[in-house]
């Protein structure tokens, strides 16, 4: 008893906040403690979006309560995601029995021998219940190792240009008679006249820069530029490569460059985008819903049309981001797992919900024909943009699910910057002159990528099988 | 100087303050405004919204819909679930720090050296490092999606640990514990009642830095707790986010709800707080 009084007199002497802090506890304690535990479900499904909890949400309560096989919807960052997946994966543990896996965290999932993979291989099923060709097959691509498939695709988001027709059409331009890059550039070029005397364009055709990594991939791709083939290799050294590299830096170099630094995300890119700073977006599906969020001020300005190819007759469209849905082999209930993956994503209420609530396209070519996507849409200037990016769908360039991809993207953007830096200091401005330099620094990421790959056991042997005419 | 130059002097200094108070309260005040205002008026206007009131301001179109629709999301679980874990993380690393502290600083045994040199090396592992085997380990201990799973690794860290035992030997004499002894006072009384107040401002400084970890701790729980009524605050304001688009109203006003509770807990700790940082620092 002289102990605790004792004690107490000593714990007399400590600040209010402290005692501010023990009667939180104390009151916090009591609610926490008397709540009644969440009801657990039959399956457990992880997923990164807000959006797209909403629109599953109906779904699954109606099957819930034809099947009564509860599924709980866990929603949490990417990063939970990558921590909560990989762990489970590497050490063996039960995850969740549905996991949508964004673009920049499954080629992590890749990483060992295609038999350790912690997802199931689906492709067999997907043949038989007739659901692969049903797939838009390109946007199979990013979740595929060595042909086989580990992932439902959410979407196939396909690029177009979007640009500012308010403007273009003002000045008595049809920008959609540029079938190239550099006939675009040739229609906009009145537009970058410095009429209010500044000192600098009023316009400039592109938003693009070499400090962008997403905007440099995308434009590789729909250049058929490939840092890897489909089986793994890299490739990031190939002449295709070296002269793309060479010719976006010309976008961005010289007196008059015909590119500008546009931020995508920012207010302050926001402003430039509605003071028409850039005639010329790269607009994945997504970006469509995002600009009608983030900048009204678009509002009626902007009009969609085929990237311009890099050549006549080339490819007029890319692909930026992506999702998949992944069973994991911990799962105890496969059969059920497979039956709300298949409802979640080839619905057509899904996908319908898809298109009006975020602009994105369903990768179910059997869905195409659902008239949502033949909607006008107001914000494009009435343009029917669903229908619009299904056109250019099946064109999407494949692209590799190697783990090493998104380094080796970021190294090329380093070495993108690197040649411009070149090109300014010799004044260099050609494709010619700056393709020598451009193969000098590929055949540098080229040898870093190799590398970084032959410290990953399983990577190096088939580093070393294709080296060895292995793979072509 | 003559007393007119250091009034003028004391003017300007406190104009210069001034400024860089407004400077510092700007993102606050802009944070509080952006969660009364509706969407349109979120990209439209700055500051507050233009329309007709007193100053040009819209006076009419602030509104408190984003922090009645915050609350009907159930917000207020996570804000009583964040306040519980800081509170416990808090109260409960400092009495195990403290003590442990203590032990290190003023008792011989065996191994104390090795102990203390585990303690300094734990500090230097990054955290993230533990994630994916701190992950295996609460699944195997069958912690994962509870509250223990979450408090328990943050319960004695290495920081708190080797803070204490610098304290307890700058602050707490051999003789003093010697006497108390002598006294017949056993270790718990002593521990309490001579060692515990002697430290005071350097606990009032680690519950604070404490608190504050916790609550802004975003990782672990992330992790850990897998259901949506156990997360705290952070968790569940880095869900108001979407992937394509986001209520920034509503995600503002969550900001808000995550920031008073611990401004008023700085407020009331602020002097302890900053006698703990400072003691020892005009020591010889």
């Amino acid at each position: 008893m002289q102990r605790l009084s004792n004690t107490i007199l000593a714990l007399r002497g400590l600040s209010s906040g402290v005692w501010v802090i023990a009667t939180l506890l104390i009151v916090s304690a009591f609610f926490v403690l008397m709540r009644d535990p969440q009801e657990k479900g039959d399956l457990r499904f992880w997923l990164f979006s807000l959006e797209h909890r909403k629109m599953y949400i109906p779904l699954i309560e109606r099957h819930e309560q034809t099947t009564n096989i509860k599924l709980d919807v866990e929603l949490m960052s990417i990063p939970a995601i990558q921590s909560r997946m990989m762990s489970g994966f590497f050490g063996g543990l039960p995850t969740a029995d549905l996991i949508e896996i964004e673009r920049a965290v499954a080629p992590q999932v890749f990483m060992g021998p295609t038999e350790a993979i912690g997802l199931h291989d689906l492709t067999d099923l997907l043949i038989e219940e007739g659901l692969l060709e049903q797939l838009n097959q390109p946007s199979l691509a990013p979740w595929s190792v060595d042909g086989r498939v580990f992932g439902l695709p959410h979407d196939v988001h396909p690029v177009m240009l979007a640009y500012r027709a308010d403007i273009t059409e003002a000045a008595g331009i049809d920008v959609t008679q540029a079938q190239t890059w550099d006939e675009y550039f040739e229609l906009l070029r009145p537009l970058m006249a410095d009429t209010d005397g500044d000192g600098k364009p009023d316009h400039t055709p592109l938003s693009f820069w070499y400090t962008n990594q997403d905007m440099i991939e995308t434009l590789m791709l729909q250049g058929d530029g490939q840092l890897f083939t489909q089986g793994g290799t890299p490739t990031i050294d190939s002449e295709r490569n070296a002269w793309l590299l060479a010719k976006m830096t010309t976008w961005c170099v010289g007196s008059d460059p015909v590119a500008i630094y546009v931020d995508e995300w920012s207010a302050a890119g926001h402003r430039d985008k509605v003071d028409g700073l850039a005639i010329g977006y790269i607009a994945p599906d997504w970006m469509c819903s995002i600009w009608k969020m983030h900048v009204p001020g678009l509002d009626g300005k902007l009009k969609l049309m085929p990237l311009p190819a890099f050549e006549q007759g080339g490819r007029r469209t890319s692909v930026r981001g992506g999702t998949m849905l992944g069973i994991p082999k911990t799962t105890e209930q496969f059969d059920r797992a497979w039956e709300y993956a298949k409802l979640l994503y080839t619905s057509p209420e899904v996908a319908r919900e898809l298109y009006r609530e975020v602009d994105i396209i369903s990768p179910v070519r059997s869905l195409w024909d659902d008239p949502v996507y033949d909607e006008p849409d107001p914000f494009y200037m009435n343009q029917r943009k669903g229908r619009m990016y299904i056109e250019l769908a099946p064109e999407i360039p494949l692209r590799p699910s190697s783990p090493y991809n998104k380094q080796a993207a970021i190294d090329v953007r380093d070495a993108m910057g690197q040649l411009a830096k070149f090109a300014e200091e010799n004044r260099l401005y050609t494709i010619d002159e700056l393709l020598p330099r451009a193969r000098e620094l590929l055949a540098g990421v080229q040898r870093q990528t190799e590398r970084r790959m032959a410290r990953n056991a399983f990577a190096a042997e088939d580093l070393a099988a294709a080296e060895h005419g292995g793979e072509e | 100087m003559s007393a007119g130059q250091r009034k003028l002097s004391k003017w300007a200094m406190h104009a210069i303050l001034i400024v860089l108070s407004i400077v510092t309260l700007v993102p606050y005040g802009w944070l509080l405004i952006a969660s009364l205002k509706n969407q349109d008026d979120f990209f439209s206007a700055i500051f507050l919204p233009p329309g007709d009131g007193v100053f040009g301001i819209g006076w009419d179109k602030l509104t408190l819909d984003n922090y009645q629709n915050l609350f009907g999301l159930g917000f207020g679980v996570n804000l009583v679930n964040s306040i519980f874990y800081s509170a416990t993380t808090a109260l409960a690393a400092t009495l195990i720090c403290a003590a442990t502290g203590y032990v290190l600083a003023k008792h011989q045994f065996r191994g104390r050296n090795l102990i203390t040199v585990v303690v300094l090396g734990a500090l230097i592992v990054p955290p993230t490092l533990l994630l994916a085997p701190g992950y295996e380990l609460l699944y195997d201990l069958g912690l994962l999606d509870t509250a223990w799973g979450l408090l328990l690794p943050l319960l004695a860290p290495a920081f708190g640990v080797f803070l204490f035992r610098q304290a307890v030997i700058q602050s707490v004499p051999d003789e003093l514990l010697e006497a108390a002894r002598i006294d017949g006072a056993s270790e718990w009384s002593i521990f309490f009642i001579v060692v515990f107040p002697l430290v005071r401002p350097m606990i009032g400084a680690f519950m604070l830095i404490t608190f504050l970890g916790m609550w802004n701790n975003f990782i672990s729980p992330q992790i850990v707790l897998q259901t949506a009524d156990k997360q705290p605050l952070s968790v569940a304001i880095s869900q108001l986010r979407g992937v394509y688009k986001t209520d920034y109203g509503l995600l503002t006003a969550a900001t808000v709800v995550s920031v008073l509770p611990v401004a008023a807990l700085f407020l009331l700790l602020q002097k302890q707080f900053i006698s703990g940082l400072t003691s020892g620092a005009v020591k010889g």
